[in-house]
């Protein structure tokens, strides 16, 4: 007999809870940390494909959430045409990217991959902040009241909830298909040994390039979606390192590679996060670094494989299987 | 012919790993690299696996030049290999591992795993184990199944039998007598000169870089210049003690 355990109704409680949650909790301020986890998941586990299960960690990911981000908002001051338009040529503009800086950077493993995507990233951050074209320093606004449900304008943070929650459903189910076929076995492989893989006849460069622009497009959809609901970016919203800092960090925290790994991560990360910026104030901005920070080296000295993999190893198997039966 | 090496050298800066190496290897044969550490057979084993360009010479394998492309070329092509130090994909389970080897030729995930959990059973692993529980014996052999999931023409073992007990060792000599009977062609570097011995009908001993002798095992093992740069004075002492 099945208990309600079972992996599928593991999965289908955790969506009910989820559609739920801002019928359940209808307060402003708890359907905006709904609104700000669900972005944070969506961001991380866009990540993950490329840095969790392929094991490229890129700390250079704003550069995607920062074109998605740029494009739905230049559209509408150049055109004035709906923020949708932009979220497709973001896309576009990512994966592209992400081909011209996956070419050279992927011929560098472990630190120097890491520390080329920085550099990449805050070198745009740099050309941005000065290009006049997408407002330099001062940056982008979008729509300030709807002309209609196109503008993605709300004033309610409902409509926000929903939309993250099914965009970050497509990701996770887009995940999941991968992990389950030959590309995601691939890329484990790759994490595990690029040498082994080889002699596999695994395509080690082409598979990780492929994860890097699906990484990309969904990173960019993210960025967009943030566009969207703040109706505001400049440059270190939108390509600032914190924000490739966070997706590295909610995924590590509660599993780098694993499907849920990202959700459970932004499940702590956000509260603790609003948290502070709420007791501290304005303050309270340099108290997230020093929390991350803080975080990488707990995670780094005792728990690389982050909290799921905590739970596998400390739980006994006959546990887990009794939950799972 | 299956594999035609031929001149093959490599350097690195000034230093000459492999000087002028030829190897012919027919369809169905055993061979086996034996030499002292630092021979060069390690490299030239690289070379036949497409992991290190040859400075100069030429690789055909299956009719097709192989001398310049990379080992997942290689894998395509059929020629499979084993690592001296294994390399397992830790956080797999064993099918999974041999799964990575089988989507070479069964893009599909059942198929992969229905032909992953036949060499699984050839191989006598149990699935569902995890590569750091295995032990040296299990890594080496999960290494096995996993190229053997590949279909290789061509299996390159680098010293897989090394470092086992007696028991594990006439295991293994049983399981590549199996792949052997597969019909795949196997070459083998090996320092257990049992192994030599039992397997292989054709050996090539490597020192300093270069082929110092070729022929069966029981001609190899008495040529001098094998004795005095690999086998050692006491080898020679063995054999004139058996032929009295």
């Amino acid at each position: 007999m099945k208990s309600i355990f079972s992996p599928r109704r593991r999965i289908a409680l955790l969506a009910v809870a989820l559609l739920l949650f801002p019928v359940v909790f209808s307060g402003a301020f708890a359907r905006d940390i709904g609104v700000a986890f669900l972005l944070a998941a969506i961001s991380a586990s866009a990540w993950n494909i490329v840095g969790g299960y392929a094991g490229q960690v890129s700390v250079g990911h704003s550069m995607f959430f920062g074109i998605g981000a740029y494009m739905p908002l230049l559209f509408y001051s150049l055109f004035g045409w709906s923020p949708i338009a932009g979220i497709p040529v973001g896309i576009v503009l990512s994966i592209a990217l992400a081909v011209v800086i996956g070419m050279p950077t992927f011929r560098l493993t472990g630190h120097y991959f890491s520390m080329a995507t920085i550099a990449v990233a805050e070198l745009i951050r740099i050309f941005v902040g000065t290009w006049d074209f997408v407002g330099a320093a001062v940056g982008l606004q979008g729509p300030a009241t709807a002309r209609g449900w196109w503008d993605l304008t709300f004033r309610s943070e409902l409509p926000y909830y929903y939309i993250f929650l099914a965009v970050l459903g497509i990701v996770l189910a887009t995940t999941a298909f991968i992990e389950r076929r030959r590309f995601g076995f691939y890329l484990r492989a790759i994490k595990a040994s690029e040498r082994a893989a080889r002699s596999l006849g695994v395509p080690v460069r082409r598979t990780k390039m492929q994860a890097l622009a699906l990484s990309a497009a969904f990173t960019s959809v993210a960025g967009s979606l943030y566009a969207a609901k703040t109706g505001f970016i400049d440059p270190d919203s939108g390509f600032g390192i914190l924000v490739s800092v966070q997706m590295v960090i909610v995924a590590a925290l509660g599993g780098a590679g694993m499907l849920f790994g990202p959700l459970l991560g932004a499940l702590i990360l956000i509260p603790l996060q609003i948290a502070t910026n709420t007791w501290f104030g304005g303050g309270g901005s340099g108290l997230t670094y020093i929390l991350y920070g803080g975080i990488i080296v707990v995670i780094a000295r005792f728990e690389p494989g982050g909290l799921f993999e905590l739970w596998y190893r400390v739980v006994p198997e006959r546990w887990r299987r009794a939950y799972a039966t | 012919m299956l594999l035609d090496a031929k001149n093959v050298s490599k350097a690195f800066g000034s230093f000459l790993a492999v000087s002028g190496a030829d190897l012919a290897v027919d369809e169905h044969e055993i061979i086996g690299l034996i030499g002292p550490n630092g021979a060069g057979k390690s490299t030239f084993f690289n070379c036949l696996a497409g992991e290190t360009m040859p400075t100069t010479g030429r690789i055909v394998f299956a009719g097709e030049d192989v001398t310049r492309a990379g080992p997942a070329v290689h894998a395509r092509a059929g020629i499979g290999r084993t690592f001296q130090v294994p390399i397992t994909f830790e956080d797999m389970t064993v099918l999974e591992n041999v799964m990575v080897g089988a989507f070479l030729r069964r893009p599909h995930r059942n198929d992969a795993r229905d032909h992953a959990r036949r060499i699984v059973e050839l191989t006598g692993l149990q699935p569902e184990q995890r590569p750091r529980s295995l032990g040296t014996p299990g890594r080496k052999r999960l290494e096995i199944a996993r190229v053997l999931a590949t279909d290789p023409r061509l299996l390159l073992l680098d010293e897989s039998l090394a470092g086992l007990t007696p028991t594990e060792l006439q295991a293994a000599i049983a399981l590549v007598r199996r792949i052997h009977d597969m019909g795949i062609t196997i070459v083998i570097v090996e320092h257990i000169m049992e192994v030599i011995m039992t397997l292989t009908k054709r050996v090539l001993v490597f020192n300093q870089g270069h082929v110092i002798a070729s022929g069966t095992p029981e001609s190899v093992v008495r040529q001098d210049a094998v004795i005095e740069a690999y086998l050692g004075r006491a080898h020679r002492r063995q054999q004139d003690q058996k032929s009295v």
